[in-house]
């Protein structure tokens, strides 16, 4: 598992050790079972299939990019399995095998578009899309282009540059934006989807070529407080990102969140820092206690019984937001964050929203 | 009489001290409420910080100085007292600059990016009329130089007055005269335009080329000649720009691959080993960078900055261990069968990024980055010379030249060649071959290690980060023609300069697929790469 994913597998553990604590659920301890496909991603299918089906798994928390998704998606609803998505992405998917905990773009992308062209913001006209060649950067990207036509942008606005996974030399690009910021017209951003390790490369050759957030701020979606360890941030002060938690959220339950999660990598000797966490990770643990709860209302571990549970749901998430679920879909609620850049490689919270909205799986702008 | 007026006299002098203290007090109290306040007075704030560079007394340009310092580094907290600057020895109050504490409900002020875009431009026009050294007040002209036009008139006329460094002042006047472009009189705006036109980029493109539609263009015969003077110089700039940037870039990147490169050759070459577990050398290489780095942190921290020239030794030393101990105790024993020296090297591939992930965890190192290898300098257009790619370079130029020596001048290098072109004969001729393999080895490995060093700058230092060199490095080898080195170079070269010149054409991913088929074309026609050693096929 790579430098970020690894540390949902021990935020799941986390939560089932707090439940078994607790008594455990329907009066049986949860047990965690774990494998890596290693962003290998027919691999995920094949995995899924043998967690439902051989180790009779009552539910499934996990994949990354969407890819895994939607790789997994076949085998949840053909074994009738339920599959826990903990990242935010690109919407326009309703499975009733799968629990998307995160937030789709219109509540997550699109406010914080709006901030960065609003008045609040920095009045953004111009727009460099720049995201690794897969479903969620092209189909966020594809939504974007078409919010914009829909608010009168024409479309010598934006941009739109893609690179392969994995992808780590940006001086072209960074020229290309540079360029593209030069030319007037109104305050460019970079809308970032590119992800892993490309982020951290090439939020060091934009520091390096001398653009500052002032200039063309960064609005990096998959960008996590993790992306920035073992960067200089101090140029970097200033750059975006939206996500349904930060690490500095207000509030008892984050801070009670942070306290378990240190003590856990203390205990268990993780090879993760423990003072840094993820919005992942917090959905992910959102994740398990939803199931745990929706199982002991149900009081059955069958798939659709639990899914019957889902209605009405609701838990205090270490956001500081209730979490809340409805008989119409397998959607969360969830508030959302902008941070931005601090000097000690985390984000500070720049804005949040007033309340969890009303998720909205299927997006009107293409 | 007289003696009324005396006393008259006397009050007025008692008072005016008095008054005027108090009148400035209480423009700084409102200044530190409105930093204390909401997004808008936040920036109202700063516009007012900019104001006090231009027109402020100087005791009020030192108080300002500090606080718009303070809001940018997030070291003003703002409590029911008012607001304080916390510094490393204390918390001064910033109203009556005297020291105090500050209550734990106490609020930082955190900027929104328009709000610190305008402290920024404060921070920067005050360091510009107060910063003591030169070289502070050199870097804050460069940040107001962009935004010349929007900055308070006299700003730059009074730092220029009090300017003491006349190199400095005279790019102050540049600045100044640049300013002018909107000004009202024909010959400053000629003026103006002769100098954006001397740092010829696209920012400068774009306003002259919105000159165009000034009525004064089609009014005025000399400010028309002017405006197509500077388009012309400013275009031709930015293509010279352009075309730098380019070789730049694809040297820059021929640098990356040739590192990566370089240590596959040498082993590939001679024993025909695919070495598989390159990569994770060239990681390794990386770490071992880092671990020196903490060592010099712990023991002489003086010497910190300079820890990329300290550990070239240790690294090219450990990685080239690892590779004998590799070659004596796995691949010894292979050399008969590729096939399964191509697995083992996968293994141990797999086994040396495992290791190093429950070791040292699976997060991006946290490397320093000294000041040779931090940020660029615009050379011209929208070129930027940047320091950690020229490190890269300059370190690449330097392997190459010392590789080159070791093959030609040394006896190691001899026989090194000779095993390449014909193993049994060099073994029947008494060379030890066997001992000649496993410093190869050596040496290859060892080379991998600095490239590890080299793209420490660059790239993220992860356990995964050998596997994206493994692909690319074989694509050098292979073009370049097994086992020279000058094949490793020109390929490099030429991989790199090729995906440089199609990715703004056609995007980095046309780029890989274009690249892959060209070298499949090339490998088609001529099967040994670009510079094959002659001799007696085997």
């Amino acid at each position: 598992m790579a430098n970020i994913e690894g540390r949902l597998n021990h935020v799941v553990r986390m939560a089932a050790d707090e439940i078994n604590a607790k008594g455990g659920v329907n009066g049986r301890t949860i047990e965690v079972a774990v494998s890596d496909p290693a962003s290998d991603w027919p691999l995920y299918a094949q995995v899924g299939k043998q967690m439902l089906e051989q180790d009779k798994a009552a539910a499934l928390f996990g994949c990354w990019t969407s890819v895994s998704r939607k790789s997994v998606l076949p085998v949840v609803e053909q074994a009738n399995g339920l599959l826990f998505y903990p990242l935010h992405f690109e919407g326009d998917e309703n499975s009733k095998n799968i629990v998307y905990v995160n937030s789709p773009p219109a509540s997550s992308v699109l406010p914080a578009v709006d901030y960065l062209m609003g008045e609040d913001g920095v009045s953004a006209k111009r727009f460099f899309m720049l995201g690794s060649d897969y479903v969620w950067p092209r189909t966020i990207n594809k939504q974007l282009k078409g919010y914009w036509k829909s608010k009168g942008i024409a479309e010598a606005a934006w941009k739109e540059e893609y690179v392969p996974l994995g992808f780590s030399n940006f001086q072209t690009l960074v020229n290309q934006i540079r360029a593209f910021a030069d030319q007037g017209g109104g305050k460019p951003i970079v809308v970032l989807t590119v992800v892993g390790s490309s982020i951290p490369d090439f939020l060091r050759e934009f520091a390096n070529q001398g653009i500052k957030a002032t200039d063309v701020p960064v609005l990096g979606l998959d960008m996590v407080e993790a992306d920035l360890e073992g960067l200089n941030t101090e140029p970097l002060v200033g750059h975006l990102n939206c996500w349904a938690y930060l690490q500095n959220a207000k509030g008892a339950a984050n801070a009670a969140f942070l306290k378990q999660w240190a003590n856990y990598v203390k205990a268990k000797n993780v090879p993760f820092k423990a003072d840094v966490a993820i919005d992942p990770m917090v959905s992910a643990y959102d994740a398990v206690h939803l199931w745990a709860m929706a199982a002991a209302k149900a009081n059955s571990f069958d798939v659709p019984e639990v899914r019957k549970a889902f209605a009405g749901l609701s838990f205090d998430c270490p956001s500081g937001y209730k979490l809340k679920m409805t008989a119409e879909n397998n959607y969360v609620s969830r508030g959302v964050f902008i941070g931005s850049v601090n000097e000690k490689q985390g984000f500070d919270v720049l804005w949040q929203s007033k309340d969890a909205s009303k998720p909205v799986p299927f997006s009107p702008y293409g | 009489m007289r003696r009324l007026l005396v006393a008259v006299v006397f009050v007025v002098a008692a008072c005016a001290p008095t008054l005027l203290s108090a009148a400035e007090a209480t423009d700084r109290a409102e200044l530190i409420g409105k930093l204390c306040g909401d997004t808008a007075s936040l920036g109202d704030a700063g516009r007012a910080l900019t104001g006090i560079a231009a027109d402020g007394s100087p005791d009020d340009r030192a108080w300002a100085a500090q606080l718009a310092r303070a809001v940018i580094d997030r070291k003003l907290t703002c409590d029911a007292k008012g607001a304080a600057v916390v510094l490393s020895e204390g918390s001064l109050d910033a109203l009556s600059r005297t020291p105090r504490t500050v209550s734990e409900a106490g609020r930082t002020p955190l900027l929104s990016l328009k709000n610190r875009a305008l402290f920024e431009t404060a921070d920067a026009a005050l360091a510009l009329r107060t910063a003591p050294d030169v070289a502070r007040r050199a870097a804050a002209l460069r940040t107001l130089e962009r935004q010349a036009s929007s900055l308070p008139e006299h700003l730059l006329e009074a730092a220029v007055g009090q300017e003491s460094d006349p190199a400095l002042k005279a790019q102050m006047m540049a600045v100044a005269q640049a300013a002018a472009l909107n000004s009202p009189d024909p010959a400053k705006r000629i003026a103006a335009l002769g100098r954006i036109a001397a740092t010829p980029d696209r920012r400068a493109l774009t306003q002259v080329r919105a000159l165009l539609a000034d009525p004064a263009y089609a009014a005025n015969p000399e400010f028309k000649h002017a405006v197509d003077a500077a388009t012309l110089t400013i275009s031709r700039g930015i293509a010279v720009g352009d075309a730098l940037a380019t070789l730049y870039s694809g040297l820059s990147f021929a640098s990356i691959l040739f590192m990566a490169a370089i240590g596959l050759a040498v082993i590939f070459g001679l024993m025909g080993v695919i070495n598989l577990a390159q990569g994770e050398l060239i990681m390794i290489g990386a770490y071992i960078t880092w671990l020196v780095q903490e060592v010099i942190r712990q023991f002489a921290p003086s010497l910190l900055d300079w820890y990329l020239i300290l550990a070239i030794p240790v690294a090219f030393v450990t990685t080239a261990a690892i590779g004998i101990g590799l070659e004596a105790v796995l691949l010894r024993h292979l050399y008969r069968r590729p096939l399964m020296s191509l697995l083992a090297t996968w293994a141990v591939s797999l086994f040396l990024t495992n290791l190093v992930r429950v070791t040292f965890g699976t997060q991006n190192l946290n490397f320093v980055t000294p000041f040779y290898v931090t940020g660029g300098v615009p050379v011209i257009g929208d070129f930027i010379f940047t320091w950690n790619r020229m490190f890269a370079i300059v370190f690449a130029i330097l392997t190459l030249g010392i590789t080159w020596g070791l093959m030609r001048l040394t006896p190691l290098g001899l026989n090194i060649r000779a095993v390449t072109q014909n193993r049994i004969m060099a073994g029947c001729l008494g060379i030890p071959v066997r001992r000649v393999d496993m410093m190869a080895f050596g040496l290859g490995s060892g080379l991998a290690g600095l490239a590890g060093l080299a793209l420490a700058p660059i790239y993220s230092v992860n356990p995964q980060m050998g596997q994206n060199f493994i692909i690319d490095s074989f694509m050098v080898v292979v073009l370049g023609g097994v086992g020279t080195i000058v094949g490793t170079v020109v390929a490099a070269l030429g991989i790199g300069q090729v995906n440089v010149l199609i990715e703004p054409l056609w995007g980095a991913v046309a780029a890989k697929v274009i690249v892959l088929l060209m070298i499949i074309a090339f490998l088609q026609w001529r099967p040994e790469g670009l510079f094959a050693i002659k001799g007696r096929r085997k």
